[in-house]
């Protein structure tokens, strides 16, 4: 690492709307360095990561790059000047093999007419020899996996000349084998002199890696500097604004069950899934990518069904074959995207929080619009979604708000089990408080909440039971007396007992 | 953030005045009558041509509300004009049958109105009929609407061409022909006039206030929210297509009667004519969103315009130049008007 900035931002504002998506942030990245830029979602990281890639123009603020003060940069400019964003969608054409993903680019840029097949194959073995990584150029990219996907990316940034690799959230979708090797490359890029900037939130995963490490809260500049100089306590409070004191969710233990689920099974999902689920637990599901924590929940909504095994439902055995079933059996679920499959953006208020009762609804011949506003506004208060009336479309909403929406949605028709797959993410902390303690009132109020869920923080604080799902089976079924770094390790692998030994 | 929120809010015009669509559909009938007042104040506005544009426009009118339908499900019909064409074959083939003429007397009066009720039954079943189809393939098998309407066009043309062998069935009974060219008796208000309200009044219901209605909206903003939220959308798509194809019978009748004749190619600019309709009376193509009222200005204006023209004596061709260069206005219009407001919205919260 040399002492040379390459990167300098300061007192960057931008804001949409009304929103203050960046309220003045300070950043500072050398040359050769590792720089993790922390903070929980909707801080504003990836308005940031926009601003400096030249997607947004900030409002205010001033952006040095390599010394030189830059202003009113496109995106095109940015690359020029190195600076090579890989998005978490990694953006590459599924349709193209490897060497296509890889040199195209560059060969577009330079305004060649027609294409060169064997320039073509030698920047790609160029550029996979730099970044170390060996895959067959020939392939299709729809046909690798994640991390071969995201090799593919880092390789075509890398032969775009990259200066400032930035890489957003790059470990969400990788095995722990995976992450070892995206992070010798990170350092191997570091030792040519390219500064690295990583987006992530993960302390453990930001101690193995980081040099140096800035935090954003809300849009604001929090703090910033060596890695050595963060423990644990000091990470959390930063990054939430608060002390995390101890206050997990633990309700008055009750022998009354609500859902029994028996050896359920569905073939390359998960297998023989067992699990009990008593009047006021918030059950947490937690697993890796793939470990089949979210088919359980999809199984339970019946968009993809269990092929066997016994679910049963305040003491009555039920069959879930569709989603049809699903909602006949009063079970409401929040699914993990809320924008592709949770919500009408066009839509109202209104519309978004009948769309799954709207039967109720029926006076005669039509609907009681007047009825209709009426729930609206009865859950416009009740879970606090801030809005000034049902009328307007989903799409003004925060991405808290717009959660709540879709738990309203699913209030409305008065579930006996909610499931929510991901409730909180790309949720600012207070109203991540707010969901937390209206799933905490259901649970007492005698649902059967399961939260499924890869932000173990928020199951240790706010389930009282968490299952772990490792390769499609419960690796362990605990309560919540463990500490995060604990349950991190029941996800790798580690048994019950290692954990319990420490 | 709720704040300004708010302050957008009370800056709006309440109702139906804050729907940019409608004033700019508003906007520019004005328009065209300020033009027609000073090009041809005595010929556009006489009463002889109110009557003929009345008589004119249900036909497609109701083709447009089809296309409506299924645009705000997140679909097209482009089938429209050939379900039309080929209800319109039937009605006209069993009114041939069942009513014996000569010239241009009804030599069994006693049949008349069971065919007519006859035709215009088989009209509506036939058009439901097609339209399932188009939906259940569309829905069934998750193929793009454009292409199986268009396949859907060309399949009952074709089936059209086939029961007629080409020529045209020509001469129903003046009871038939009366529905889309006969008066009220007693005054000079059209049947088709009454016709097209009721078909509007009932597209009105169902999209506002029906469980139905709704489930067209949702699944046209977010097809895989709507199958997220419990709604069959299988269902809801044959059931949006068949509604669709019930409006292409219920035209075919109309188009069958006004012509006094059927065949396989008539109406064939119409596919456009509502395509242009709909996008310009706010339905979005990417479907959940569009109201009835627009769509319902937006025929108004075009028989207008349409009757402007032929008033000019401006040639077929140069019409359908013309209807082009609204479509693309209308199109590029929607795009604007829908980025405005929130631009606005920005250049408020940033001062």
């Amino acid at each position: 690492m040399s002492d040379e900035v390459f990167l300098k931002l300061e007192g960057i504002k931008k804001s949409f709307g009304g929103v203050h998506a960046l309220k003045g942030v300070n950043l500072e990245i050398k040359k050769g360095e590792i720089h993790c830029l922390a903070g929980e979602n909707g801080c504003g990281k990836s308005t940031l990561i926009k601003a400096i890639s030249g997607v947004h123009n900030a409002d205010e603020g001033t952006i040095w790059i390599d010394g030189e003060k830059v202003e009113h940069m496109k995106p095109i400019d940015a690359i020029n000047r190195g600076i090579q964003v890989i998005y978490q969608d990694f953006a590459v054409f599924p349709n193209l093999t490897v060497a296509e993903n890889i040199a195209l680019n560059g060969e577009l840029k330079n305004r060649k007419k027609v294409v060169n097949w064997k320039e073509i194959h030698e920047i790609a073995a160029k550029a996979m020899a730099q970044v170390g990584a060996n895959i067959d150029p020939d392939v299709k990219l729809e046909r690798l996996s994640v991390a071969n996907k995201q090799m593919v990316a880092i390789c075509r940034a890398i032969i775009n000349d990259a200066r400032l690799l930035i890489l957003d959230e790059p470990t969400t979708a990788l095995t722990a084998r995976e992450v070892e090797k995206l992070w010798d490359i990170v350092r191997g890029l570091k030792e040519k002199g390219i500064a690295i900037m990583i987006v992530n939130h993960k302390l453990d995963e930001i101690y193995r890696i980081a040099d140096s490490l800035t935090i954003l809260r809300n849009g604001r500049y929090v703090s910033s500097g060596p890695i050595s100089e963060y423990d644990q306590e000091r990470f959390t409070r930063d990054m939430t604004g608060r002390d995390i004191s101890g206050e997990k969710y633990n309700p008055a233990p009750s022998d009354e069950e609500i859902l029994r689920i028996e050896n359920l099974s569905r073939s390359g999902a998960f297998e023989n899934v067992s699990f009990t689920l008593n009047k006021g637990d918030v059950l947490g599901l937690t697993g890796l990518l793939g470990s089949g924590r979210g088919e359980i929940g999809e199984a339970l909504f019946g968009v993809a069904p269990a092929e066997s095994g016994k679910i049963i439902l305040n003491g009555k055995e039920i069959t879930i074959h569709n989603v049809k079933d699903a909602i006949k059996n009063e079970i409401g679920y929040v699914p993990e995207d809320r924008l592709t499959q949770g919500l009408f953006m066009d839509r109202s208020i209104q519309d978004n929080t009948i769309a799954s009762s709207i039967h109720k609804y029926m006076k005669g011949f039509s609907l009681d619009d007047k009825a209709m506003e009426e729930a609206a506004y009865h859950w416009i208060e009740e879970i606090g979604i801030v809005a000034p009336s049902p009328k307007p479309a989903v799409r003004t909403l925060s991405g808290g708000n717009a959660q709540k929406v879709v738990i309203a949605k699913w209030l409305n028709t008065n579930p006996k089990l909610f499931i929510l797959d991901g409730p909180t993410v790309g949720v600012d902390i207070g109203a991540k408080a707010e969901i937390h303690a209206i799933l905490h009132r259901l649970a007492q109020e005698g649902i059967g909440v399961i939260v499924i869920s890869d932000d173990l923080p928020e199951l240790v604080q706010n389930c009282n039971k968490i299952v772990v799902m490792r390769d499609g089976k419960v690796a362990a079924q605990i309560d919540n007396n463990i500490d995060e770094k604990s349950l991190s390790d029941l996800l790798i692998g580690a048994s019950v007992e290692e954990v319990e030994s420490k | 953030m709720s704040t300004s929120e708010k302050k957008g809010k009370g800056m709006r015009l309440p109702g139906v005045m804050k729907d940019s669509h409608i004033l700019t559909i508003i906007g520019l009938m004005l328009m065209v009558a300020v033009i027609m007042l000073i090009l041809k104040p005595d010929a556009y506005f006489s009463g002889k041509n109110l009557t003929s544009m009345i008589f004119q426009f249900p036909e497609y009118g109701i083709l447009a509300f089809g296309m409506m339908v299924c645009m705000i499900a997140g679909g097209i019909d482009l089938s429209l004009v050939g379900i039309m064409n080929l209800t319109g074959v039937l009605a006209a083939l069993i009114l041939k049958n069942m009513v014996q003429m000569d010239g241009t007397t009804v030599l069994n009066p006693g049949m008349v109105i069971p065919a007519i009720a006859l035709a215009i039954l088989v009209a509506i079943v036939v058009g439901a009929a097609c339209g399932a189809f188009n939906g259940f393939i569309i829905g069934y098998f998750n193929l793009p609407a454009m292409l199986v309407t268009l396949c859907g066009l060309q399949l009952y043309t074709g089936l059209a061409y086939g029961i007629t062998g080409g020529p045209a069935i020509n001469g129903m009974c003046d009871a038939f022909k009366n529905i889309a060219n006969g008066t009220i008796p007693g005054t000079s208000i059209p049947w088709v006039l009454l016709i097209f309200i009721a078909v509007l009044l009932v597209v009105a219901f169902i999209m506002k206030f029906t469980i139905f209605g709704h489930e067209i909206y949702f699944l046209g903003s977010n097809a895989k929210a709507a199958m997220y939220s419990g709604i069959n959308t299988l269902r809801v798509t044959v059931l949006t297509y068949m509604f669709s194809g019930i409006l292409g019978g219920v035209s075919g009748i109309l188009i069958t009667s006004h012509l006094n004749s059927a065949k396989s190619s008539n109406g064939s600019t119409y596919t456009l004519l509502t395509l242009l309709i709909v996008v310009l009376g706010g339905i979005h193509p990417d479907g959940g969103r569009g109201r009835v009222l627009g769509v319902t200005l937006s025929v108004l204006l075009l028989q207008m315009i349409a009757n402007a023209f032929t008033l000019m004596h401006v040639s077929q061709n140069a019409k359908t130049f013309a209807n082009g260069c609204l479509l693309i206005v209308a199109l590029v219009l929607s795009v604007i008007l829908a980025n405005r407001p929130a631009k606005k919205k920005n250049t408020a919260s940033a001062s």
